[in-house]
């Protein structure tokens, strides 16, 4: 491929080192990252959470509550700051800059995406250990298939993200996409409300929104293979519409 | 053989045409400008010569290589400064630097690169905190970062301030004399009469005419004009017996000369004869303003 030749390889983990740098500098990375990390632990504080529940079949609320906040990272790093990042990248021509250097669309767009993925995979980890090791929430029954869908569940937001980013020419054209995305998923990933006292109909429809086919996922809902389709599903679709309608101004 | 050539290059944008007919080449380590007013169809010339943009009518070669298909190749050997193109406002001016070397197969030495634009002191200030001056100093050096063939600069000194245009005006000249071919696009006559050694004039998405400044400006048969104070009573006709002297005439002690061609040498040639000095000589020539009244028939409206 020309790409491979033209493109030192060194660039590419240049560009990389530097979009996380230039994201680690936003005072906006504190909410992305540090706000789920201290949900997690405020709501480990609350003892009524530590208590089993009857309706939420004898689990204890921060049993549900930690997948749904370590959901929260690659959520808001999928549908904030990654189409954020990008827009605003393109409202001030730092894009039209870089379309002259011998950086192609799809090296821009996967070194913002393995930024965005190294952060989500910290944050999460870091949540998982504070629930694990601080509140005794246990692990779940099939760590396989809930890394599974965790991984792809990420991915799935990274392409919608990505698809936003390829588009939206201004920041707050891109948070008026990517907002009520995040809002959405929040939603049936059972930050606002548990999934498992949602009405039956409801919860079938949040297992086809990306965090809640991870969420069913997690919880052991429904078919496995089903909701790992649905994800993969959003990341085969988006992700290279991403990549071929990417705008460089 | 040259290094750009752009042979009736034609750009429309719907029913919008940008670039109707646009011609010229560019010769090894020349400094080239492109000169007309806004909307003139220059940064739409550059962006197609840089393979931003493809062409739909007419041929565009530089290096040897064809801007579209050989958009990688073309990367690693043409420096671009975009008119409007910004970098990350908490980007620092080093990481500027090594971010854009990293791209390019032989990069010069950042360090090396901020000491000759004078940024030095300025590695690590954020993008956002330096001087238009400053950002434009860092767009040279991005240009020239990969160790360029030829350097396309689009509107590079608009909106400095009038030291801060000359300082940038010395880099362009620096560039050049590193063996750089430069490629310059400029609504100011004033920066083309100082920095090019050709000019194209575009208006309206033609080529209206290829020279040198001089050569321009001669071409729109501008008469020059020169005053003076004789320093001992003059005889007029030894200077209207002159073939380069249209006109004489007198304001009070000082002598009003107007005429074509090497006026300014046959005057003082004749004066030089007679024993006579010129004093508070003031010579006026056709500017590059004055050629582009003459051969477009408009004032530059910007």
């Amino acid at each position: 491929m020309s790409t491979v030749l033209h493109f030192p390889r060194r660039g590419l983990r240049t560009l990389t080192a530097i979009q996380a740098k230039l994201l680690l500098r936003e005072p906006a990375a504190l909410v992305w990252l540090g706000l789920p990390i201290v949900l997690v632990v405020v709501f480990g504080n609350i003892p009524a959470f530590l208590t089993p529940a009857a309706d939420l079949g004898g689990k204890r609320v921060i049993d549900v509550y930690v997948p749904t906040l370590a959901a929260m990272v690659p959520l808001f790093l999928a549908c904030t700051a990654l189409p954020m990042t990008m827009a605003s990248w393109r409202e001030k021509d730092v894009l039209r800059r870089l379309s002259v250097s011998p950086v192609p669309a799809a090296g821009m767009l996967a070194a913002l995406v393995a930024v965005m993925a190294a952060l989500a995979t910290a944050g999460v980890a870091v949540i998982v250990a504070i629930g694990a090791l601080a509140f005794d929430v246990s692990t779940p029954g099939n760590p396989g298939a809930v890394l599974a869908s965790f991984v792809l569940g990420a991915a799935a937001v990274l392409a919608l993200g990505l698809l936003i980013a390829a588009r939206a020419r201004t920041g707050p054209a891109a948070s008026a996409m990517g907002v009520p995305l995040m809002i959405l998923n929040f939603f049936a990933s059972g930050l606002y409300f548990p999934v498992a006292q949602m009405p039956h109909l409801l919860q079938r429809v949040c297992e086809f929104i990306p965090f809640g086919a991870v969420t069913a996922a997690w919880s052991g809902q429904g078919q496995l293979w089903q909701h790992l389709l649905v994800l993969a599903g959003y990341t085969a679709v988006a992700g290279p519409l991403a990549a071929r309608t990417f705008r460089w101004e | 053989m040259a290094v750009i050539e752009v042979e009736h290059l034609h750009k429309r944008y719907g029913h919008v045409t940008a670039v109707r007919d646009v011609s010229f080449q560019v010769e090894q380590g020349e400094i080239f400008g492109i000169l007309g007013p806004n909307g003139a169809g220059k940064t739409t010339t550059v962006e197609c010569l840089s393979g931003l943009r493809q062409a739909d009518g007419g041929r565009v070669s530089v290096l040897g290589l064809d801007p579209v298909r050989q958009r990688d190749e073309l990367r690693q050997v043409l420096g671009v400064q975009l008119q409007s193109s910004g970098l990350p406002d908490k980007l620092r001016v080093r990481e500027a630097l090594e971010l854009y070397a990293s791209f390019h197969r032989q990069p010069a030495d950042p360090v090396e690169l901020m000491h000759r634009l004078g940024l030095a002191e300025k590695a690590g200030a954020r993008y956002k905190k330096l001087s238009g001056g400053q950002q434009q100093r860092l767009a040279i050096a991005l240009a020239m970062i990969g160790r360029p063939r030829a350097v396309v600069l689009d509107e590079l000194t608009t909106g400095l301030d009038p030291h801060a245009r000359r300082t940038t005006w010395g880099l362009v000249e620096q560039v050049r004399d590193t063996g750089v071919t430069v490629l310059l696009v400029t609504h100011f006559m004033e920066e083309a009469e100082r920095l090019c050694d050709r000019v194209a004039l575009i208006d309206r998405g033609e080529v209206v005419a290829v020279d040198t400044p001089a050569g321009l400006a001669a071409r729109a048969g501008q008469r020059q004009r020169m005053r003076f104070r004789p320093s001992a009573p003059l005889d007029e006709e030894l200077l209207r017996a002159l073939p380069e002297v249209a006109e004489v005439a007198w304001h009070g002690p000082v002598v009003e000369i107007s005429g074509t061609g090497n006026l300014v040498h046959a005057v003082t040639a004749q004066l030089a004869r007679a024993q006579i000095i010129a004093a508070d000589l003031r010579v006026e020539q056709a500017s590059l303003d004055d050629a582009f009244i003459a051969l477009t028939g408009h004032p530059d409206t910007d």
